[in-house]
């Protein structure tokens, strides 16, 4: 069972099993590039507790089949979320904003799944007011510009 | 968190040489600020000896608690590599201006400290300012493990306060659109109303392209719609343009509000002037098509010109027209149009557009305007009762009881043609590009050809009640009064498919649309009523069914025999037919097996009208109601009355269904907005 090394953007090593860190076709990628050099890879956009976090993630996801087709993503998959999956990702918003960008940047697309239906989730169901309170929103409407918009929107309430 | 090895010892080397006041901090944990003023003098020697060389080495500008640090680029390593969400000086972090109030507060209550306590709190803020995240990360490991239970539960829970993240604002646009793109239309439009940015993101073609596509074919259990014909053909186009605005949004940065401007530009710069102008055309095309096929929507006039002009119609505008309707059909909400003139039964409709048809026993054919509800024209010439009638751009072709056919040129009134070719009431007729299919009492189903005037006639047992064509499988369908259905092939003129398990009458067969998806829906099909022909669910390719007449197909390869084996390209007959009855169901029947997959239940009389489409199933009887089904939930009906009398005919189209009956009226059931 080989490992590999990647170097997080603030400098430490950590180790990881090859099969585990070929979940990122990033990496997957590089190590078919150029080989497994024996050095450690630099990933240089995300930092230690991202990575162990992601690392975590491929560790369990590990023996998952390659991801499916586009073709699943085409259909509507709803917002379902395996159970160990969603025990993952009760994570502060400043840790799931940064899975999502280290997911995209390693090109983990089951990952990135995961963490924007996450997201998703968070928004689904709630009103305006309440979507502004929970990612501190800032309503730069004006309160006619806010009930225009709202009329606007009206018809996609099932009543 | 605070349980680093030493958090003492790593307190001492960095911000608290003296021993005393940190042996002093250690052991009085739960009095932390008793010291504060002994210590005055040490502080501000500290900041003398200590302090200013740390920001020098990490911080030579200003300082500025709590706000983000700029680096030369030499330290680069040393210092936080980039701007966090939190403190980017980006404007689009709306975070900034709660924090420019926050600030101010913090200012104004440190001014009510005494000076040297002021001074000793600012240098614990520039230090922790203008350290690189490694060292802020030890000093906050400090400051935990310093703190008490009311301290650590005070930073619980403004941690929870502070860590709130603007996802769409802070991401890149093709993950937002991402995230948008997993969720339901009402979350969408709610979404749209957060902030601009918000709404340019949610109100964007990206998500509302995807929301159409996800409804092309598939019927979504939520809302209940689909897409009609000319905004697949428009969806598919777009296709490309859409992936490629989902990536270049950012670039292009539309500026909020202003989408309109920024689609044309990015689909300007995607294509060349002349094949966007071919595209103009044959969109044109498409929507000259969809008037036909779905009347023009109530607000006409502006669509019937704009709609070729703004050929970047906002497709959340394309789905929320359709949304609207399908939410109508739910709630049944609907506006009512009686027609009346006919002077007895009404047997036979179909209506395109606000042009309406009706055939009665009165003998006449009445041609009705769907939006003024005018009867424009009467067509006269049928000695006994209308049974069937079929029309399109130029011509009208009906069938009656007085036993003969005759085709009309509509426009004028006038009748062009009459065929004598059936002994009997002609009751069914249905033509398709050259061919004609007429249905009669006389047992027979006579095929002409309209190219070389030649005819045949497919034989039956009894009256044949419904005929349907289907050209592209050169195939016909016909329903009989012995109770049977039969699938007919049009090259060999046999019969390929028996369709057997009514009880009574079959008055009408037609095919559901390619299209449909039922494969999902269909798992749980029933075998109870395939048990009646000895066929155990699964093994039915073997042993078709012995209720076929017509001799099993010879060749295993294809289920619809040795014709259809002999030509590799044929495209095979429909997948899923229906048929009603007098025996009060509705069935459905896999063309390939001649399983009847399904009854549809709910009707308390004979059924004599039934129409489909990819969403719905719409049928009328003898009860004098009119029935809407989901072929894929054959529990669940809506229930129309309105006629005081059996409903005879029905048409559907994907926002209106109009029926006709023995009381002489036809009823217009109109859901759109």
């Amino acid at each position: 069972m080989s490992s590999i090394t990647l170097t997080s953007s603030d400098g430490v090593d950590i180790s990881v099993e090859r099969t585990t860190a070929e979940r990122s076709v990033l990496i997957k990628n590089m190590l078919e590039d150029l080989g497994d050099s024996g050095e450690a890879i630099p990933i240089p956009n995300v930092n230690e507790a991202v990575l162990k976090k992601v690392i975590e993630w491929c560790e369990h996801h590990k023996h998952d089949p390659p991801s499916a087709s586009d073709d699943d993503d085409n259909r509507r998959k709803t917002t379902d979320i395996d159970e160990w999956d969603q025990k993952f990702m009760q994570v502060d918003q400043e840790m799931l904003f940064e899975i999502i960008l280290a997911a995209n940047y390693l090109d983990i697309k089951a990952l990135l799944d995961v963490g924007c239906k996450t997201v998703a989730n968070m928004i689904k169901g709630k009103s305006p007011e309440e979507i502004r309170k929970t990612f501190n929103i800032q309503n730069d409407f004006t309160s006619e510009e806010e009930d225009q918009i709202r009329r606007e929107n009206e018809w996609a309430e099932d009543r | 968190m605070a349980d680093t090895p030493e958090p003492s010892s790593t307190l001492q080397s960095l911000v608290v040489p003296n021993a005393g006041v940190s042996a002093n901090a250690d052991s009085n944990r739960s009095l932390p600020r008793k010291d504060t003023d002994n210590t005055t003098q040490t502080l501000e020697e500290l900041a003398r000896q200590n302090v200013a060389p740390f920001l020098a080495k990490y911080q030579p500008r200003q300082y500025a608690p709590l706000r983000s640090q700029v680096s030369t680029p030499s330290e680069q390593h040393l210092v936080n590599a980039s701007y966090c969400y939190r403190h980017q000086p980006d404007s689009k972090c709306s975070r900034r201006q709660a924090d420019e109030q926050s600030m101010t507060q913090l200012q104004s209550e440190l001014n009510l400290l005494p000076q040297s306590d002021q001074q000793g709190i600012a240098h614990v803020w520039s230090l922790f300012s203008a350290a690189p995240a490694k060292q802020r990360t030890l000093m906050l490991q400090g400051i935990l493990a310093q703190s008490c239970f009311p301290q650590l539960s005070y930073i619980s829970a403004s941690v929870r306060e502070l860590i709130r993240i603007d996802f769409l604002a802070a991401l890149p646009p093709e993950l937002s659109f991402k995230i948008l793109r997993y969720l339901d239309t009402a979350s969408l439009c709610r979404a749209a109303q957060v902030s601009p940015r918000w709404r340019a993101l949610a109100d964007d073609d990206v998500v509302w392209h995807r929301m159409c596509e996800q409804h092309i074919r598939r019927k979504c259990n939520k809302c209940g719609w689909g897409l009609p014909l000319l905004d697949r053909k428009r969806l598919r186009e777009a296709k490309r343009e859409i992936e490629l605005r989902a990536t270049n949004w950012g670039n292009n940065k539309p500026a909020v509000g202003s989408t309109e401007a920024a689609m044309v530009e990015s689909c300007s710069t995607v294509q060349p002037p002349a094949s966007g102008k071919r595209k103009l055309e044959s969109d044109e095309g498409a929507a000259a098509l969809a008037k036909r096929h779905c009347a023009s929507s109530p607000q006409s006039p502006e669509v019937d010109e704009s709609y070729f002009k703004t050929r970047y119609r906002p497709w959340k505008e394309v789905y929320r027209d359709r949304f609207v309707v399908g939410m109508n059909w739910k709630h049944k909400r609907c506006s009512i149009k009686v027609f009346k003139g006919h002077r007895d039964s009404v047997m036979c409709l179909q209506f395109e557009d606000n042009i309406l048809m009706t055939g009665s026993y009165d003998a006449t054919v009445k041609i009705w305007d769907t939006d003024t509800g005018e009867e424009l024209r009467t067509l006269k010439g049928h000695v006994a009762g209308v049974r069937c009638l079929q029309f399109d751009d130029t011509k009208l072709i009906t069938g009656s009881l007085d036993r003969s056919i005759r085709v009309w040129n509509w426009r004028t009134g006038e009748c062009i043609s009459k065929y004598n070719g059936h002994a009997e009431a002609v009751i069914a007729l249905h033509f398709d590009c050259t061919l004609l299919a007429s249905a009669s009492v006389d047992r027979t189903v006579k095929i002409w050809n309209f190219k070389d005037k030649s005819t045949f006639v497919l034989p039956h047992p009894q009256g044949v009640n419904a005929v349907k064509i289907d050209s592209v499988s050169r195939t016909v369908l016909t329903a009989c009064d012995d109770g049977a259905a039969r699938l007919w092939d049009l090259d060999t003129k046999t019969c390929i498919r028996v369709f057997h398990n009514h009880i009574g009458a079959v008055q009408q067969v037609i095919a559901l649309p390619r299209e449909i998806e039922l494969e999902n829906h269909l798992a749980d099909c029933e075998n109870d009523h395939v048990g009646t022909s000895s066929q155990s669910g699964d093994n039915i390719l073997s042993t078709l069914s012995p209720l076929l007449e017509a001799t099993s197909p010879s060749h295993p390869n294809s289920p619809f025999g040795s014709s259809f084996d002999q030509d590799q390209d044929r495209i095979e007959p429909p997948r899923y037919i229906l048929t009603s009855g007098v025996d009060t169901t509705i069935r459905l029947w896999e063309t390939s097996t001649g399983r009847c997959l399904r009854t549809f239940f709910g009707h308390l009389e004979g059924i004599w009208a039934l129409s489909a489409d990819t969403l719905r199933i719409a049928s009328g009887g003898m009860d004098r109601m009119v029935k809407i089904w989901d072929p894929r939930i054959p529990t669940g009906q809506d229930t129309y009355e309105g006629h005081s009398a059996a409903v005879n005919c029905i048409g559907l189209s994907d926002s209106r269904f109009i029926t006709g009956g023995d009381d002489y009226q036809v009823r217009m059931y109109d859901f759109r907005a």
